[in-house]
């Protein structure tokens, strides 16, 4: 049975705040959403910094087809479908590396790190010398642009530039990133399962509700180590505590135990959206915030985004957090499995022991192990499974806080939501979902994910 | 015969060796967490690497290292905070608790220089939560342990799972 386009509409209110939890298990949307989503938008795949020479690759993932992404001999980038030209065995089947070619093991066909097919078993004697090699190089991904070193990749030529795709919103995003130095990938991307629907780990980057109750142990600790029954309960910050010095490292009156401080929800065209704290409300989320007040940050950033303390979502998957940099990728493998994979980032400039401080605060926060998301992939793997019964998949979701009392104040570009804790951005990012899932062209997608004055 | 002499010592020690592993095995099986932490040193360190699939030349990367991104890059203050966090009552990824059992083999004296002993070991660690859901993670660990009193302290220890995508939700448990 197919689903209609009248189907969808259905599917998410934003009006009412609810949605039908039939979009978080059934393998018919899912299908539609490699197609619609992952068919056409831009997505993240990897930094500049992580293939510094010629040959190295990473592979990364759009949709259902692993793609490598290869530094050339010029210095370019560029990216194929990691899938032989004669049968479709893949290429490569290293995660990461350095290659001065491709060969495929299934019959010995070999591409250059340019993707060109060099060699043909067999060539003159069995095919006679009849075979096109011009026409059977790695299939290019229809689109590859970079923005700051963070390379994309779209399935849809007809997609928009990259930079006009992320617009104002999603640049602001990577800049928060980007405007703290040259940045780079420090070595160790983290990858893990979480058996649940990738939507629930993306609107979970808006939620500003669930980490006084999802994160509570984590905030009981003191995070310094030291003896928690000798009654000083600090709360752990964002960004953690220093765990040699047992210096709090953040503003102590932060803390991700408090829902009630001032928040800056941003909605972007796409879908695109930041959510979460002001910086001046909680003191810095990060625990050297001092990169704010450079000249660099504050004209990269503007007056709005350099007091942006919540999370970016670059639609649909890559979540930007900033305590440390790092993006979290949401992988959709099946309707209720997602793959999260988390890339690190740290001033090159930095001297080796800051960097190595960087990366310890990274692994302890987030990942499988990180204090703060072991407690995640529990909740999100319940409220995909939990609500897929007959009689469950019938119950609607509710996310209806702060609706209508969002009063959108457009400026330079941005459309902000000021206010407390709310589930305007996950609201926003569903809608813009129903339109992705609905829309027949980029202006039609376009025109329905601007702003309106209230959400 | 002092060939004799050695070889009994080399055995009384691998027994020490292996009846200290199992008995960390089965403090943690028991969810004594706080008992676990006493049995690591003071400037102790706990790594896990990154795991990545590589090509046979680029061996040298297969692992991440200290410095790097890990799983586990932990000092003593930060394994307490983990223990810390378990018994807060409110660490949902452990409460209801996780089923675990712990096998612990292959054990190997590899060095021993009088003060510390650089332990090789194999392990499987099997956890079950709420009504079906099923990990099992196998793995090798390389352990110097101090010698302190009749017994020993865990003065080091890095964690290499037979896995590079973690293929669960989170890593709750210790190795
Ligand atoms: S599948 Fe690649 S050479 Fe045949
Ligand atoms: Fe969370």
């Amino acid at each position: 049975m197919a689903i209609s386009r009248g189907d969808i509409e259905h599917l998410v209110s934003d009006e009412r705040g609810e949605l039908d939890r039939r979009i978080f298990s059934d393998d018919e949307i899912f299908e539609l959403e490699m197609e619609r989503i992952f068919g056409k938008a831009w997505l993240f795949l990897c930094h500049e910094s992580q293939i510094p020479a010629q040959g190295d690759f990473f592979e990364s993932v759009m949709g259902r087809d692993n793609v490598l992404v290869v530094r050339q001999k010029d210095g370019s980038v560029r990216a194929f479908i990691n899938s032989c030209t004669h049968r479709g065995n893949a290429v490569c089947r290293a995660e990461e590396g350095n290659a001065r070619s491709f060969l495929c093991t299934y019959h010995g066909w070999s591409y250059g790190i340019d993707g060109t097919l060099k060699g043909v078993p067999g060539y003159k004697t069995f095919y006679d010398g009849q075979l096109d090699k011009s026409e059977l190089g790695l299939r290019h991904i229809a689109r590859l642009d970079t923005y700051h070193g963070f390379v994309f990749g779209s399935h849809d030529a007809s997609a928009p530039a990259l930079v006009d795709y992320l617009g104002p919103t999603g640049r602001l995003g990577l800049d928060l990133i980007a405007a703290r130095g040259d940045m780079e990938v420090i070595p160790g991307i983290q990858k893990f399962v979480v058996d649940c629907n990738w939507k629930v780990t993306v609107d979970n980057v808006f939620d500003w509700y669930h980490p006084q109750v999802s994160h509570a142990s984590a905030t009981m600790v003191d995070a310094t180590g030291r003896d928690r029954h000798q009654g000083r309960h600090r709360t752990l910050d964002m960004a953690g505590v220093d765990m040699e010095s047992g210096e709090s490292l953040a503003a102590t009156v932060s803390g991700i135990s408090a829902t009630d401080f001032d928040q800056v929800v941003l909605l972007g065209e796409f879908g695109h959206g930041i959510g979460g704290p002001t910086t001046s409300s909680t003191g810095a989320v990060e625990f050297d915030d001092s990169w704010r007040r450079t000249e660099r940050a504050q004209t990269l950033l503007g007056p709005v985004g350099v007091s942006v303390g919540g999370h970016p979502n670059i639609f649909p998957t890559a979540w930007v957090t900033m305590a440390p940099s790092q993006i979290s990728l949401r992988i959709p493998r099946s309707a209720t499995s997602t793959e999260i994979w988390w890339f690190s980032f740290v001033d090159a400039a930095l001297s080796p022991e800051q960097k190595a401080f960087q990366a310890r605060i990274a692994t302890r926060i987030f990942g499988p192990s990180g204090l703060l998301e072991q407690d995640d992939g529990e909740n999100w793997v319940q409220v995909t499974m939990q609500s897929r019964g007959a009689a469950s998949r019938g119950i609607k979701h509710t996310m209806s806080m702060g609706i209508g009392r969002g009063a959108v104040i457009h400026e330079a570009g941005l459309h902000r939501i000021e206010g407390t804790t709310s589930e305007h951005g996950q609201r926003w990012m569903y809608r813009a979902w129903r339109e992705w899932m609905t829309a027949e062209t980029w202006d039609e997608l376009r025109e329905a994910t601007v702003p309106g004055d209230v959400l | 015969m002092s060939g004799l002499d050695d070889r009994v010592a080399a055995m009384l020690r691998q027994h020490e060796v292996e009846q200290f592993l199992y008995h960390e095995a089965a403090l943690l099986d028991a969810h004594e967490y706080a008992a676990w932490l006493d049995l690591f040193s003071d400037d102790t360190h706990y790594f896990m690497p990154i795991r990545r699939t590589v090509s046979h030349k680029d061996a040298d990367r297969e692992f991440t290292r200290p410095g790097q991104v890990a799983y586990f890059d932990d000092p003593k203050a930060l394994l307490r905070v983990r223990v810390d966090k378990l018994l807060t009552g409110r660490s949902w990824s452990e409460d209801p608790p996780s089923r675990t059992r712990r096998l612990i083999t292959n054990v190997r004296v590899l060095a021993d220089n009088g003060a510390e002993l650089e332990i090789a070991s194999n392990f499987h660690l099997y956890r079950t939560r709420l009504k079906s859901e099923e990990d099992s993670w196998i793995g090798s660990r390389r352990d110097v342990l101090r010698r302190h009193d009749d017994s020993f302290l865990i003065a080091r220890r890095e964690i290499r799972l037979e896995q590079t995508v973690i293929l669960s939700r989170n890593l709750s448990n210790f190795f």
